[in-house]
Formats: structure tokens, C-alpha cells, sequence
């Protein structure tokens, strides 16, 4: 068996241990590569017919190309897409503009996903999330636990499940799910490139610029490439030295010591 | 044979330690002292914050040495902001001369070098601003603000053992704001892990040095300094309790020296800072703005704000910045105007008052008053040091000078405390930074 059928195979066995374990499961969907590749195995997984929904966290602020792709697929593979927005704060108007970056974040995601998850009485997400994305994902597990009152409850987890820093994150008691922990970039673009998968054609080069992780149009920033095609794009991966997510406007790391910071009354 | 014993209780002040001391909420402490230590009232570093104070100890030299002044700070000749970490100290620590392991100097090190004749092994446990934890002879784990447990561990057998006990960095402070009670809760468990961390690496690897702080006494400050001494305030029994713990704690760690290695080992005690109660906080940079020497864009990420016309801004807690040509990219303050601007700017803040009149800031210094070394430069080009009470704030986009918010406590300076030997006496009230001489003098005797 060659490398991406086994990577491929290894996700669909745990997504569809998922569905096994919780019914009230659902996808999170950023419309990026990794959880478009994450929803293709999902159809994979159930021979084209997802059995459960899929979140988009539209915080109001991602590309036009973004919400063009994602109405389209939803169409074409006639998914059950529940879409999060904090309403009452795009009303207030937060943004980037308004308070700090990590302020926005965590109302128009974290706090969006949070509503989606009560409203819905969502017992577990599934997440397309790779271990070598970030140096605070490198500990994640395929199943992470998350309490209700953010509790990480030490004493009484099952051996694979730790993971202390994502408990900041303050959703209902839900499981998180991994599927594409074991992919890495290079893996992805590999895969994309051998399923013909479309992805958003913000990844392709345009003025000699590409992004090369996408998210809210304000906090994302292109990098330099001339790579036009997936196959230009896996030999860019192949041979890049710098860091997928260095177009991001904040690196996790410092978001975790902002909000430590925060927390204790500093900045 | 060389044994030390350094027990770092973060935030504890004097003037509650010593009452505590004497209605014997601490009767172990009170016992220790009796057999032949020291309890000083001491000062901290300015700024007071944790990874300025301890760093000021782990080096034992001032700000202007070894670089920290603050948990923030901006990118040369730019608005960026960043966190200074372990790798930004430029003096080394008193382990990394012990351990004949520093690749810097100081003036502390080069005393030193000579008089330590071998290599000694340290275990250095949660000590603030020791993140990412460096290479070094014995073992380490950093303390606040640490992210990642790998790159917290050195050497990574360290990562495998703390894993295994489900160790945590930190108590998560962002619970406080929801539910105080069960932030309490997980304070005690914090501290029981911590403590379980403690006593492993104390019982089972060799050290000849070995230095823990316990960092559940500040977040418990922060968040319940006023039930320390109200008996109607609801957390004041879990207050007392957590010192009677700690008491116990202390008694344990201190028999067990004493057993193995009698009345020759080195021990001591120190916080970094003191606490007291919370009147006002008091946004500094809302404060210049009124007073038109501070002007920001609506838009942009945090100091980026900081447009042209402005004559000067704060860092936390009040580092003051003179917003000068060619040491930022907008600044216009020239160097003539310099001088008179820091005397005006000292003249508005002696005139800040609270609610009833009273003076909001105790001291005022230029960073030469305070500051000596080759980094002196990157200095704030004044600090303040407030009146008990009000304490002060670098936040940006605040929309009145003083307020509320949900912490009790706040830092003091003048007030932090060290228990050493008796031998060892002042000539005038000891700074943090003084204490390290004395664990180098023990090595070199």
C-alpha cells in the first residue's frame, strides 16, 4: 500500500469510529485546504453521503473566493452546512480594527463555535487539524477531550487523552476528533494532487503572490510564489524552508501568552 | 560537600507573612526561624513584575544587566510588540555559574568564575521566566509564561516523567472570570501537583542545588487578596488554609534537607514581590492621553497605534517611553526636548490624584537612577512605583483613567520578604537581586 492510501485509510477508520462512538457529531469546516481534504474523506468515509452536518465559522471577514467555493461545494455535495456567526458582536461591530486580534478571534470563532455547539447539542467536532501545523498541536491526540467549564480533568482521562493548552478554548463539554493529525503539509498537497480535489483558488499563484494558509482576508498575507498549479505547489512545499502559517498575523504561541497575560491583568 | 535549598513563593508579602508567622497559621515556619534564620522585609525589582524580579535573582544583577523589564516589550526602533523569554536574558543564572554551563557573563560571573572549582548540578522547578528551558547542568522546568511542556523540559526525560503525572504549567487564571469557586479548586490543584512534582524531583535525582517556587500564591492573590485577613469575606478559610498547606509543605521539604545533609546545607526562602489590596486600577496611557502627550490611531495592533504626534507612552505596569526621533520610526521628540519633556511628564504625574485627593504615584525615576549595565539603553525612560492601592496599567484603549476590575490584589515593591541564614545581615534593606551573592558565596567557601 503507497503512503497516502495508508494515511487515507488510517483517517476514515477514525472518522468513522467517531460516528460510531457519538451520533451528535458534526465537521468543522474552514473552507481551507486541510478541512476540505478532511471533508472528502468524510464522503469517502460514507461513500458520498456525509451523515452528519458541517460548521462553517463565518466570521464575516474571509475572502469572497472563500464563501463562493464553500455555497458551491455545498451544493454539488449536497452537504447539511450549519453556518456559526456571533451575530450580536458583527452587530457591535467587532473586527480586526476594534481591540486586539486575539479579542476578535475569540469572539467571532471561538465564541461563534461555542453557540453552534449548544445550539445543536453537539457531543464531538471533528477537526482537520495536522500535527505538524504548529508546535502546540505537536501533542495533540486523534481524541481530545473538552469540559464545561474548561476543566481538564486529570485524574480521570482515558491514557491517550491529554492536552492542556486547547482547554482555554470555552466551548460546552465536547470531544474534539483529529482525523488528519497524521497528515503533513507536503502529505496534503500530495493527496489534493492525486484525488483532483478542488480547493480555493486563492493557494494559486496571482501577481507572483499565493497564500499559503488562508483565513480571515484581514489577518492573512500572501506569500511571494509563482506556483499556478497543484503540481507547482507540491515542488514549492518540497523545497520551503519557512514556516506555513508565517503569513498569519499571530503565531499560537504568543496568542497562548497573551491570553495567560490577559488573564492575570497585564496588557 | 555543598547542599542549598532555594524555596520561591511567588507574591508573598512580608506584612502577611509575618502575622501569619505569629497566630500561627504557620507554626513550622515560625519553628524553622527559631532554629537559627532570618525573616527581612525586601524589595523587588523595578518594575515589580515576576519575570523582571526573578530574573533579577536568577542572575543577581539589576534590570540594566540582564535586559527583562517586563513581560512585554517593543522590537527596536519599531512598535512591535513581543514577549522577552529565557533566550533574551543577557546575564547568567546563578545554576549556569554554578554549573560551569554559562555562555554569557556578568559582573555576578566574573566574581565567581574562579572561586567555583567544579561544576555543580541544579534542579531549577517553575521558576518564572525560565521559558523555553535552555541547556543546562541538572534539570529544569520553566515556570510562568511557559506554553509548551517540551520545550518547558530540559533534559527531555524531564518532559516524560511530568507527563506521565499529568503536570500542569499553570492554573488556567482565564477560569477566574466565570466561576471563582471552581478557579479555587483547580488553584488546589495546582498546587497538589506541584507539589507531587516537587517532592519526586527532590527524593529521586542528585542535585547539590535545588531551587522551587510555588506560583499559586500569586493567582491567589490576584484573585482573593481580600479574604486574606476579613473573616466574613467567603474564601477567607481556603485563604488560611492554602498557607497552612504551604506551612506543611515547607516543614516537609525542610526535615527532609536537614536529614540528609544536618545544619551544613544552605536554605532559604524569598518571594519576589509583595501584594496588597486593590483600591483603583490606573490606566497610565488614558492618563498621557488627556493630558495630549499621547495620541493613537483607531485602528492597528497595539503600540502600531502610537502615531506621530505623540510625546511619550507606557508599558506595563508604568514604563514610560519617550517617543523619541530616530528611536522609533514616528517618534519627533528630539533630544533637547527630551529633558524638559521628562520633567513635565513627572510634574502631571505627581499631580495624578484618586477619588479623595490622595497621590497616586509613590516614585518616579529616570532609568539612570536605577539602572546601571551595558543594557541600560533598552530601559523605559521612566518608571513609577504607585501608593499601595492603585495599580498601575500599560492598556491601550482604556476609556477612563481609573477603574475597576475583577482582581483583588496588586503588586507591591517595598514589601516582599527573604528568610536566610543569621549569619547573613544587611547593612540596609535588601533588594531581590542582593540574595544571589550569598547561594555563590556558600559555593565558593
Amino acid at each position: 500500500m503507497d503512503h497516502l492510501t495508508r494515511l487515507e485509510n488510517k483517517s476514515i477508520y477514525i472518522i468513522r469510529e467517531a460516528y460510531y462512538q457519538f451520533k451528535d457529531i458534526a465537521m468543522l469546516w474552514s473552507v481551507g485546504k486541510d478541512s476540505t481534504t478532511l471533508l472528502w474523506l468524510c464522503r469517502k468515509a460514507f461513500l458520498g453521503k456525509i451523515p452528519f452536518p458541517i460548521i462553517h465559522i463565518d466570521t464575516g471577514y474571509k475572502f469572497p473566493e472563500m464563501y463562493q467555493f464553500r455555497d458551491a461545494r455545498a451544493k454539488e455535495w449536497k452537504l447539511n452546512l450549519l453556518i456559526g456567526r456571533n451575530e450580536e458582536k458583527l452587530k457591535e461591530g467587532m473586527g480586526p480594527g476594534q481591540g486586539s486580534k486575539l479579542d476578535c478571534c475569540n469572539e467571532l470563532k471561538t465564541n461563534a463555535l461555542k453557540m453552534v455547539i449548544k445550539q445543536y447539542h453537539l457531543k464531538a467536532i471533528l477537526l482537520g487539524i495536522r500535527r505538524d501545523e504548529h508546535g502546540i498541536r505537536a501533542k495533540e491526540r486523534y481524541f481530545s477531550p473538552r469540559d464545561s467549564q474548561f476543566k481538564w480533568d486529570y485524574e480521570n482521562q482515558p491514557a491517550e487523552l491529554w492536552d492542556q493548552y486547547q482547554s482555554t478554548v470555552e466551548e460546552e463539554e465536547h470531544f474534539r476528533i483529529h482525523p488528519l493529525l497524521h497528515f503533513t503539509e507536503f502529505d496534503i498537497w500530495n493527496y489534493v494532487k492525486r484525488e483532483g480535489l478542488p480547493i480555493v483558488p486563492l493557494y494559486f499563484s496571482k501577481n507572483g503572490k499565493r497564500f499559503r494558509s488562508i483565513g480571515c482576508m484581514t489577518c492573512c498575507s500572501p506569500i511571494d510564489s509563482d506556483a499556478k498549479t497543484i503540481e507547482e505547489i507540491v515542488e514549492e512545499i518540497r523545497i520551503s524552508k519557512t514556516s506555513e502559517r508565517s503569513g498569519r498575523a499571530q503565531d499560537k504561541e504568543n496568542i497562548y501568552t497573551m491570553q495567560k497575560l490577559r488573564a492575570l491583568g497585564y496588557m | 560537600m555543598k547542599k542549598a535549598l532555594i524555596f520561591g513563593i511567588d507574591g508573598v508579602p512580608y506584612s502577611l507573612l509575618s502575622p501569619y508567622i505569629k497566630n500561627d497559621v504557620m507554626p513550622n515556619l515560625k519553628k524553622i526561624l527559631g532554629q537559627g534564620f532570618t525573616l527581612h522585609q525586601m524589595n523587588a525589582s523595578i518594575p515589580d513584575i515576576s519575570s523582571v524580579s526573578w530574573t533579577s535573582f536568577n542572575t543577581g544583577v539589576n534590570p540594566g544587566e540582564h535586559g527583562i523589564y517586563g513581560f512585554t516589550d517593543l522590537k527596536p526602533n519599531s512598535y512591535s510588540l513581543y514577549f522577552p523569554n529565557s533566550e533574551d536574558v543577557k546575564a547568567p543564572t546563578f545554576w549556569e555559574i554554578l554549573g560551569k554551563t554559562n555562555q554569557k557573563t556578568s559582573t555576578l560571573s566574573h566574581l565567581y568564575h574562579q572561586k567555583i572549582t567544579h561544576p555543580y548540578r541544579s534542579i531549577i522547578l517553575n521558576v518564572p521566566h525560565t521559558y523555553p528551558a535552555l541547556p543546562m547542568n541538572g534539570v529544569l522546568v520553566s515556570g510562568f509564561v511557559a506554553i509548551d511542556l517540551k520545550k518547558a523540559t530540559f533534559p527531555d526525560s524531564t518532559y516524560n516523567y511530568l507527563h506521565s503525572i499529568h503536570y500542569l504549567i499553570d492554573v488556567e487564571a482565564e477560569k477566574a472570570k466565570e466561576n471563582k469557586t471552581a478557579f479555587m479548586k483547580s488553584l488546589w490543584e495546582c498546587f497538589e501537583i506541584r507539589k507531587k512534582a516537587i517532592s519526586h524531583f527532590f527524593a529521586e535525582e542528585p542535585w547539590d542545588l535545588f531551587f522551587a517556587c510555588i506560583t499559586e500564591t500569586d493567582r491567589l492573590h490576584h484573585f482573593f487578596f481580600d479574604a486574606s485577613n476579613d473573616k466574613k469575606n467567603p474564601y477567607h478559610e481556603s485563604f488560611l488554609q492554602f498557607y497552612e498547606e504551604l506551612d506543611k509543605f515547607i516543614k516537609y521539604l525542610y526535615e527532609q534537607f536537614i536529614e540528609r545533609y544536618s545544619e551544613k546545607g544552605f536554605f532559604m526562602i524569598l518571594s519576589d514581590h509583595g501584594f496588597s489590596q486593590v483600591k483603583k486600577e490606573v490606566y497610565i496611557n488614558k492618563f498621557l492621553e488627556e493630558k495630549g502627550l499621547l495620541v493613537l490611531k483607531k485602528e492597528g495592533y497595539f503600540y502600531e497605534r502610537v502615531e506621530n504626534k505623540t510625546k511619550a507612552f507606557d508599558l506595563d505596569p508604568c514604563r514610560i517611553y519617550i517617543h523619541g526621533k530616530e528611536v522609533y520610526p514616528r517618534g519627533t521628540v528630539n533630544k533637547e526636548e527630551k529633558s524638559y519633556l521628562l520633567e513635565e511628564i513627572k510634574k502631571v504625574l505627581r499631580g495624578l490624584k484618586g477619588e479623595d485627593g490622595d497621590e497616586v504615584i509613590d516614585q518616579i525615576y529616570e532609568k539612570e537612577e536605577i539602572y546601571h549595565g551595558p543594557h541600560t539603553h533598552l530601559a523605559p525612560d521612566l518608571v513609577c512605583l504607585p501608593k499601595d492601592g492603585y495599580d498601575l496599567k500599560g492598556s491601550l484603549g482604556k476609556e477612563e483613567v481609573f477603574s475597576t476590575n475583577i482582581f483583588k490584589g496588586m503588586h507591591t515593591w517595598h514589601d516582599a520578604f527573604c528568610i536566610l541564614p543569621e549569619n547573613i545581615r544587611f547593612h540596609k534593606k535588601p533588594s531581590v537581586e542582593n540574595l544571589t551573592e550569598h547561594i555563590l558565596q556558600y559555593y565558593s567557601q
